[in-house]
């Protein structure tokens, strides 16, 4: 059978929706979707917590001076299945973030794309996941 | 000859007993119990209804369960970025953060229902459609919420969702352990273990109403049957679906290879659905630990959902 389009629209709907409501939290109750914002930082370092890590990073002004924003992300324990920790995003490691600004005006994001300034993905994975019982199928 | 022929009818007799499968099987824990412990993940792409262009098709092919589960897994793909609009801010995060799996069901059934056949969760009651859309509403204002008692149980770390769970964004996770007597379901996140006292010990009295509900499970040949009541509806999303407290929950538990449980659910709630509904997922084996999810310990998201409600005030 040929998956029609109306078929590949409601899988879209199905998988692009469902998210929102699977995140641990209402994101937008908590970031602005009005203010957009691009930050690039080093690493400062990173609270590897549940239920959501976040990575702070000093953010250099045209100016010459210093922010300090915070960057919320996932859940560690999905990482630390694949093998990856704390370590794998060492102090002073230079990044970019792509997200949304806090509505209560703190320097707080979340971390919507996150890269290295060549565009590489912050922590490698797949985009497929970790599949349970894949083995079996 | 003679013992041949024997032999061949003790195998006939068998035959039945494995199809009801009320032989030992390899799974046997050192006291005689089925044996179900493990680690263990319900994760599928599988959706719990039938889609409605699969109406007629409960059942895929190979070929097609690859295309679907192709499109899903890129539809689902989060660094697909539309920005500026609420659902982007929504999907949070990178892709590497998730881990919803690239597959659907083995047998590549197309809903997770089984019953009704039509793979849908059956209608819902007049007074069940108003919680919904109470609930709907209470979402969209929780950018306003006055107070932590205005968001739900996921949100402020309680559990991590209502019984019966269903395949979500990360952490599918569980672990089995059994004593004689008692089965412990422990859930990954948020970190909630079940206690499963097993023989014909009653409920708790109904005043006594639990987040998790009241569980009392029994063995049904190598099947653990769970019947859970006395829920509670002292918070948001502390039901099932928009049930009431007063759903029952029955759950069947069925290890049918070393690497897979067959989990099915039947939720009956007359206050909710005009008829009771069937679920069935496997749960899969994984390799490795459950880690601890201490979602109380970081949960900085509620004080920052507040302080932005606050800030809101002024521009209501």
């Amino acid at each position: 059978m040929r998956l029609t389009h109306t078929a590949t629209t409601a899988a879209l709907a199905l998988t692009l929706v469902a998210p929102a409501a699977l995140a641990h939290h209402s994101f937008s109750a908590e970031f602005d979707v009005n203010k957009p914002i691009k930050l690039q930082g080093t690493v400062k370092r990173v609270q590897w917590i549940n239920p959501h890590t976040w990575i702070w990073i000093d953010v250099k002004k045209p100016d010459g001076s210093v922010e300090e924003w915070g960057v919320e992300a996932g859940t560690p324990n999905t990482l630390f299945r694949l093998g990856f920790t704390r370590e794998a995003l060492p102090v002073g490691t230079e990044i970019v973030v792509d997200g949304y600004e806090a509505r209560d005006g703190a320097k707080r994001a979340n971390g919507r794309d996150m890269t290295f300034p060549d565009g590489r993905k912050l922590l490698m994975g797949t985009s497929a996941g970790n599949d349970a019982g894949s083995k079996d199928k | 000859m003679r013992a041949a022929i024997a032999t061949l009818f003790s195998f006939m007799a068998l035959v039945p007993l494995f199809a009801q499968g009320q032989v030992a099987n390899a799974w046997r824990t050192p006291w005689g119990d089925p044996d179900l412990q493990g680690t263990w993940s319900n994760q599928t792409l599988t959706p719990l209804e039938r889609p409605r262009q699969f109406a007629d098709r409960p059942v895929l092919t190979e070929a097609e369960a690859a295309a679907y589960e192709k499109q899903l897994v890129e539809a689902g793909n989060v660094d697909n970025r539309n920005p500026g609009t609420l659902q982007d801010v929504n999907l949070a995060y990178n892709q590497v953060w998730w881990d919803r799996g690239s597959k659907i069901v083995a047998d590549r059934r197309t809903s997770l229902i089984v019953d009704p056949p039509d793979g849908r969760i059956p209608p819902l009651t007049p007074a069940a459609q108003t919680r919904r859309d109470e609930d709907r509403k209470a979402s969209d204002s929780e950018k306003f919420a006055a107070s932590w008692l205005d968001f739900d149980v996921y949100s402020r770390c309680i559990i991590r969702s209502a019984l019966p769970r269903l395949s979500t964004g990360y952490n599918n996770n569980y672990e089995i352990v059994q004593a004689p007597g008692l089965v412990a379901i422990v859930q990954e996140q948020m970190h909630e273990t079940r206690m499963v006292p097993l023989g014909d010990s009653p409920h708790l009295p109904s005043t006594v109403r639990q987040w998790l509900g009241d569980s009392r499970g029994h063995w049904e040949g190598n099947t653990l049957v769970v019947e859970t009541t006395n829920f509670t509806d002292e918070a948001r999303g502390s039901t099932f679906q928009y049930a009431t407290k007063n759903m029952k929950l029955v759950e069947r538990f069925t290890r049918v290879s070393d690497r897979t449980i067959d989990y099915q659910f039947t939720v009956s709630d007359p206050g909710t659905w005009t008829r009771p509904w069937t679920a069935k997922l496997p749960w899969n084996r994984i390799d490795g630990l459950i880690y601890e999810y201490a979602c109380h310990e970081g949960n900085v998201g509620l004080e920052h959902m507040l302080s932005a409600a606050r800030a809101a005030d002024g521009n209501k």
